[in-house]
């Protein structure tokens, strides 16, 4: 793999969406090659970072000029698309009975009515089941250890807290800061992975959850200057 | 007759690289904290640094010696009471360097903090005990009844005993762990690498209950004996036989 190729697939590596080939092509790639290493690590810095970013609404304005075009490109849309049916039919020549034409009209108010309470029912279950499974694959390999949602809470107010107190810090020190920072971080993505891959993995959530301790330690450690 | 001062052709260059010595003398100024403690039975010894090295090495003398080189703006403290020694580095030093160098009684329990810099334990016999952040840590001649290394970036080299019914720990985040153990050794062995191999050497054969995964290795080496456990995200386990 090239560094070309690295910086394509950097941000489905990041986001855990790649394949277990294509995964470790990267690791090897990154054990050989210095400078995507640190690209890496910036770019895992600048994710963490913009978590924390403030969130800012659109004033209505911004909105209204949204709708707005919307609207409009709908309405270009959907007049194209009625002329050019309207065109197609009348390239054919059709001659129907008025019975003829009662008759398909009622067989297409049917037909309508049949097919939508079928999908409204099958999209319903799929929803409900994706749901299920979703919720239930988060709660077995997240949300079933009690403690996690406090160490998340932790870890955001330390993450503040750590913030605030950097810019006395020394280079060096910051430096150490965010080079570990990144390690941790990589191992909870990577572990994340690894869970994704296979969500009955015990050991990977045992390492998961060791990890986020570790970000815990790492950032009380710091805090302290 | 007259008598006249010869000038000295090297007079000025001289005075100026004096005026030079001494201004970078200034600047790299060191400050020493050096300190005797008598040593009673299992002493317990805690160093806590920030940025630099700390040595610790057993010797034959009653007495912990503590040698610290600092820069001007750290301020070392020490804490006395009973068994209990403790040598820390102000948090508000301005996080300048301190290197230590400790000499104590190969009975003396050891804990050791820092953030940044090399750690390195020779010879001890006490409990083990190493939290650090950035930091390779070396640990030498230990026949420790506990060891618990726990860093965020850099490797590990244990060299030593293990007792029986101890506890030994080791975990990196990124970082070669190396064990080197006698043949004799007994343990009961937990360990884990998350991206990398674990390579049990000679310790393959003889290796009993082994459950092996992905990213782990677990079972007894000449059954039961103490628990190890080895953990790292992003390096290696590798065990050598001595």
């Amino acid at each position: 793999m090239g560094c070309n190729q690295f910086e394509e697939m950097i941000s489905d590596y990041i986001d855990g969406a790649l394949e277990t080939g294509e995964h470790t092509m990267i690791e090897r790639h990154l054990a050989d090659c210095e400078s995507c290493r640190a690209l890496r690590d910036d770019l895992l810095q600048l994710v963490h970072f913009s978590r924390h970013l403030p969130e800012h609404t659109p004033s209505n304005a911004v909105w209204t000029a949204i709708q707005t075009q919307v609207k409009a490109e709908r309405r270009v849309g959907l007049r194209q698309r009625v002329a050019r049916w309207m065109a197609r039919l009348e390239e054919r020549n059709f001659s129907l009975s008025l019975p003829q034409l009662a008759a398909g009209a009622l067989a297409l108010i049917l037909v309508a009515v049949v097919l939508s309470v079928v999908l409204r029912r099958e999209t319903g279950q799929s929803l409900e089941t994706a749901s299920v499974t979703g919720a239930s694959a988060i709660n077995k390999n997240l949300l079933s250890y009690p403690d996690l949602k406090q160490i998340e809470e932790r870890i955001s107010q330390l993450e503040s807290s750590v913030e605030q107190r950097k810019a006395s810090w020394t280079l060096d020190l910051r430096q150490a800061f965010e080079r570990n920072l990144a390690y941790v971080n990589q191992s909870l993505i990577e572990c994340r992975q690894q869970i994704n891959g296979h969500p009955e993995d015990k050991v990977s959530e045992e390492l998961m959850l060791n990890a986020y301790r570790e970000k815990v330690r790492l950032l009380e450690g710091f805090e302290a200057f | 007759m007259r008598v006249t001062a010869r000038k000295h052709p090297l007079r000025l260059p001289a005075s100026f690289a004096l005026v030079l010595f001494l201004c970078a003398s200034q600047a790299i100024s060191w400050e020493r904290f050096e300190k005797t403690y008598k040593a009673k039975d299992r002493s317990h010894l805690t160093i806590s640094n920030i940025r630099g090295q700390v040595t610790v090495a057993a010797w034959s003398k009653r007495v912990i010696s503590v040698r610290a080189v600092t820069d001007p703006e750290v301020d070392v403290e020490d804490e006395v009471s009973k068994e209990e020694i403790e040598i820390s580095v102000k948090k508000e030093s301005k996080l300048g360097r301190a290197d230590f160098e400790v000499f104590a009684p190969a009975d003396t329990s050891v804990t050791i903090k820092n953030v940044i810099g090399k750690i390195e334990v020779r010879g001890i016999n006490g409990h083990v005990s190493v939290k650090s952040f950035d930091s390779d840590v070396r640990l030498i001649g230990i026949r420790a009844p506990s060891v618990e290394v726990r860093i965020t970036g850099g490797d590990i080299y244990f060299d030593g005993e293990l007792q029986e019914e101890g506890d030994y720990s080791f975990q990196s985040m990124k970082g070669d762990i190396e064990m080197s153990l006698p043949a004799s050794s007994r343990f009961r062995l937990k360990a884990r690498a998350l991206s990398e191999n674990i390579n049990l050497g000679e310790f393959l054969s003889n290796f009993k209950d082994m459950i092996k995964g992905s990213k782990e290795i677990s079972g007894s080496y000449r059954n039961d004996g103490p628990k190890l456990s080895i953990t790292t995200y992003a390096g290696r386990i590798l065990f050598h036989k001595k």
